[in-house]
């Protein structure tokens, strides 16, 4: 299978001069299609770091980052913009809906920036909101909205451009654990009936113990990389 | 369309600040038009009185006749002229002038005698309805009848019936003299026909100043039934080796009057459009700042910078729109109602005179569509140009920061 993504050796460090925090002090991994994995670690390990380096929206200090076969590192802003839209999907701890429009306008938006048909998009967005369970909510604003069913429009949201890969920075931290549970098995369902590539931060065990791959970060180096039941105490 | 949603449910985000902008958007163009409608109708007036009254759109003499006002530089084919501009519908009225004395009892005063032909005239000019009281213009039929400006009638102490002795050097160098009958005191008309002019018949004149068929002047007047630079070729051949003249040449001094109230009405639009961008900049820039999350979680999903940058001009554009539309009416029901009812300016300063001619004291609004399109979409777009200021700073924000801003 082919790798979707491939990080070589990577180092952020913030700051500058006598104030730098390393939060990324030599991270080497790769993630074949199709994997679901969760990242654990404590506090300031550099979970969300590493996540908004391979989506793109940081630059690592040196290291190489591959995603979808493509060198992310060199890319341009303009470029990196055009590959989060096809390809990656991004679902964010709370509050990241746009809270004027519609769940069902929430999920379309980027549809209509990648020219998708009206028709087209209507047809993909009930379909999406059905499998996520909206199902007769599509007109409600973020609003009127549960906290777990907001996570499930940004989930509709990540997976309605139909991307590789989907980033996900703690996508269960505000919702309680049943809920985060049901996002979890969500998640796992769209990432075998679709083959789309999910990558999870967590801190939380409903996570870990729901992904085929689970991984560590302490200080910014990876601790352990296995199997959830393994690792699932080192976290 | 979503983008188009989106825009108009952010604009009513914050109702309070997009109702003031709007309302102070709405108020600005209001007042753009009513001003613009206000200047026109002060112009078209000034412009109106300065031909209308006795000028006329346009004048034609003898070469050379208006430097010296030589009672010789006569026009020879004054009734070719008349005709020939009657066929294109433009009044025309011969007069002769000439100077000379009037004196009543032991008062006396230098004039210009003014012979005119008080049929022609009437139907060109409005000099004939500026009369004080129950004054009559001069009859159709020479009867030594004569007017007077006012101030000239004051000077000479004398009423309406008054009897007046006129003596002047004819052409034939003798001495004219005669008596003449008050009929009419002009209204205020202006510093020069108010001090010094006598309008008597042109017959009586010509009888006075011994010269037959003399014309020195036609005064040519369409009432704007001709654009003025349509009267000259019109007039073909008929004017060869004559002196023609538009009243932008006869009075300088009120053509470059208006076209520096064009220039101030610029220089005021720009101001408004100034406040109005200062405005649409100030709010756009606070809605920008509001929601700096939303742009960072939409530029982080793939957003392109110039959508964002679109969406912002949207939701500009549309703020501008229903405020101009709004300014427009109520722009044009002010213009419309000043345009019917005015403003009386007699309460402010008496006659009301502008570049020497005294006007109308009740000023009056004319409604040009053609100077209200422009300033209104000038506004638009300065509303959208004012809005890429903040829409820029929206596209260019860092994902990340911007997410974590609270
Ligand atoms: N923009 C920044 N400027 C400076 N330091 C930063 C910045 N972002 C993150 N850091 C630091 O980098 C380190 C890693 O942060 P990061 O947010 O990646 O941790 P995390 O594992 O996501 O933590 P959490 O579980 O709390 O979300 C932390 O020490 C943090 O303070
Ligand atoms: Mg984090």
């Amino acid at each position: 299978m082919d790798k979707i993504i491939n990080i070589n050796n990577v180092i952020k460090d913030y700051g500058q001069g006598d104030v730098i925090v390393h939060a990324l002090r030599g991270i080497t991994l790769s993630l074949e299609c199709g994997e679901f994995t969760s990242m654990a670690g404590p506090s300031g390990s550099g979970k969300s770091t590493l996540l908004n380096i391979i989506g793109g929206l940081d630059k690592p200090t040196t290291g190489s980052v591959e995603v979808d076969g493509r060198d992310v590192v060199s890319m341009s802003m303009a470029q990196l913009s055009h590959l989060r839209r096809n390809r990656i999907g991004f679902i964010f701890q709370n509050y990241s809906l746009i809270p004027v429009l519609t769940a069902y306008e929430n999920a379309e938006y980027i549809l209509v920036l990648q020219g998708v048909s009206a028709k087209k998009r209507n047809e993909r967005i009930m379909d999406i909101l059905k499998e996520v369970g909206l199902d007769g909510m599509e007109n409600r604003f973020p609003r009127e909205l549960s906290g777990g069913q907001q996570q499930r429009v940004a989930i509709a949201r990540a997976i309605a451009p139909e991307p590789a890969l989907v980033l996900a920075d703690e996508p269960t931290a505000n919702v309680d654990s049943k809920t985060g549970g049901a996002l979890m098995d969500l998640m796992r369902k769209l990432n075998e009936e679709k083959g789309i590539t999910f990558l999870l931060s967590t801190h939380e065990k409903i996570v870990m113990e729901r992904a085929r791959r689970l991984f560590v970060l302490k200080d910014g180096l990876i601790e352990f990389d296995g199997s959830p039941k393994e690792g699932i105490n080192i976290a | 369309m979503l983008s188009i949603r989106l825009a108009w449910r952010n604009l009513w985000r914050n109702k309070r600040r997009t109702l003031i902008t709007l309302l102070a958007l709405a108020v600005n163009t209001a007042v753009l038009i009513t001003t613009f409608a206000l200047m026109d109708g002060y112009i078209e007036n000034a412009v109106r009185y300065a031909t209308d009254l006795l000028t006329g759109e346009a004048q034609i003499h003898a070469n050379e006749y208006l430097e010296d006002h030589s009672l010789y530089k006569t026009i020879d084919n004054p009734d070719e002229i008349i005709a020939k501009a009657k066929s294109h519908g433009i009044n025309a009225s011969p007069r002769v002038y000439g100077f000379g004395l009037l004196s009543v009892g032991n008062k006396s005063a230098g004039v210009m005698f003014e012979g005119v032909n008080p049929e022609l005239d009437k139907q060109a000019f409005t000099l004939h309805e500026h009369l004080q009281g129950d004054g009559r213009f001069v009859s159709n039929k020479a009867d030594k009848g004569m007017v007077l400006g006012k101030k000239l009638a004051k000077t000479l102490n004398v009423k309406i019936g008054s009897e007046i002795i006129a003596v002047v050097q004819a052409a034939d160098g003798s001495l004219g003299t005669d008596i003449y009958t008050v009929s009419g005191i002009l209204k205020t008309a202006g510093e020069k026909l108010d001090r010094s002019t006598a309008i008597c018949h042109i017959d009586d004149f010509r009888e006075l100043f011994v010269m037959e068929n003399a014309v020195h002047e036609i005064a040519l007047n369409s009432f704007r039934g001709v654009e003025l630079e349509e009267i000259k070729p019109l007039l073909g051949t008929t004017i060869d080796g004559l002196e023609f003249k538009t009243w932008r040449q006869l009075n300088p001094s009120l053509s470059q009057m208006v076209d520096m109230s064009h220039v101030g009405m610029g220089i005021f639009a720009t101001i408004f459009f100034i406040v109005a961008g200062l405005g649409v900049m100030n709010t756009m820039l606070m809605a920008t700042y509001d929601r700096i999350r939303e742009f960072g979680i939409l530029k982080a999903i793939g957003t392109s910078p110039m959508a964002i940058i679109r969406d912002i001009l949207v939701e500009a554009m549309m703020m501008s729109v229903i405020a101009i539309c709004i300014g427009f009416v109520l722009g044009l029901a002010t213009s419309y109602y000043l345009s019917i009812h005015g403003i009386d300016m007699s309460g402010v300063g008496g006659d009301v005179t502008f570049a020497g001619i005294a006007f109308d004291p009740i000023w009056k609004a004319v409604i040009h569509p053609a100077s209200f399109i422009e300033p209104m979409a000038m506004m638009c777009v300065i509303s959208v140009l004012a809005s890429i200021y903040p829409a820029v700073i929206a596209a260019r924000l860092k994902p990340v920061e911007a997410m974590n801003h609270v």
